[in-house]
């Protein structure tokens, strides 16, 4: 008579031992091949699967991305005129440079008429005067004058 | 074994052949037993292995493993056995029905007494209910637990173990039998 542990132990110990044939295994595995292959050109991966697939590529895409972030937040951060404003007063060190055609030429093309008049202060400002205030009719007498004299 | 396993799946959802090529290698014989002794016919156990293996194939790039390797595998063929079952009449192999199954017998004493109580048992596990012997044989046969094998039958742990219970009573009584005969 077998107990359940001894019969536990026989169905165990019996266990069939069972090797495929060489025509089988060329069988399964052919087929198994194919069906990967098929699953794989089923799956062919697009552009940003193929990028996340390299690592070499994973770390461009992300020095790509943290680049236009940081380009982002200096644009949003310095607006243009004040990075024009910056430019040439970094450039043009006293105020006499920052007077000359060239300078005021920047600061107009970059920043307009108001970046114009912010560089004509800073160079006030440096040489320690201030600006005379001209009214309009003032300024059109300078000018017709100076009219004149060119006709002259 | 559990490492080696991962890093095939790992290599074969990367597309790998030669880690396909190196399950099949390791698992064939096993799950082959375990078809045979589930369907007791060799030809219709090759092709449950057979389509195992391609519908895993089939799988690659998306394949999770949850447990382990031989376990899903087993279970598969399990799954794939039964499903030949249904569609063989007289699923459950009575006395008469039942055939003896070849199997390899190497070597010239052991391999031939290892052969004769492979024999014996299968003749033994004929007489049983299919869905008892589905339990037997995975439990003792491929080392997997009550949980596991309630999981890929898609019963509770009860009816697994319950069913594992009767059938073990019964091969007994039927061994038992034999013997005194």
């Amino acid at each position: 008579m077998k107990s359940t542990e001894n019969m536990e132990q026989f169905v165990r110990d019996a266990k069939p031992h069972v090797t495929t044939g060489e025509s089988m295994d060329r069988r399964v595995l052919s087929d198994s091949f194919a069906a990967m292959d098929e699953r794989l050109a089923a799956v062919r991966p697009g552009p940003p699967t193929k990028i996340l697939a390299s690592r070499i590529m994973r770390f461009a895409a992300a020095a790509v991305i943290i680049i236009a972030m940081v380009g982002l937040l200096i644009v949003y951060k310095c607006p243009r005129q004040q990075v024009a404003n910056q430019k040439v007063l970094k450039i043009a060190k006293s105020p006499a440079e920052m007077l000359t055609a060239w300078s005021l030429m920047t600061a107009y093309r970059h920043g307009g008429i108001e970046a114009l008049d912010n560089q004509c202060d800073k160079a006030f400002e440096m040489s320690g005067q201030q600006r005379d205030t001209l009214n309009m009719k003032e300024l059109l007498a300078e000018i017709e004058i100076d009219l004149e004299r060119t006709e002259l | 074994m559990v490492i080696d396993d991962k890093i095939l799946v790992w290599r074969f959802n990367r597309g790998s052949k030669d880690a396909l090529r190196r399950i099949y290698e390791k698992y064939k014989d096993d799950l082959l037993g375990l078809a045979i002794t589930l369907l007791r016919d060799r030809s219709l156990a090759e092709d449950v292995v057979h389509d195992v293996f391609v519908s895993f194939a089939g799988a690659t790039g998306t394949f999770r493993l949850s447990g382990t390797l031989k376990g899903y595998l087993s279970t598969c063929v399990a799954n794939g056995a039964r499903d030949r079952n249904r569609l063989k009449s007289g699923s459950n192999v009575g006395l008469e029905a039942a055939e003896a199954v070849d199997f390899d017998c190497d070597g010239p004493l052991e391999g031939a007494a290892r052969c004769e109580e492979a024999q014996r048992l299968d003749n033994l596990l004929a007489r049983l209910p299919y869905e008892q012997r589905e339990v037997i044989v995975l439990h003792l046969h491929q080392e997997m637990r009550f949980r596991e094998v309630a999981q890929a039958l898609g019963v509770s742990i009860n009816t697994a173990q319950s069913r594992y219970r009767y059938g073990m009573d019964k091969l007994r009584s039927i061994f038992n039998n034999t013997v005194t005969q």
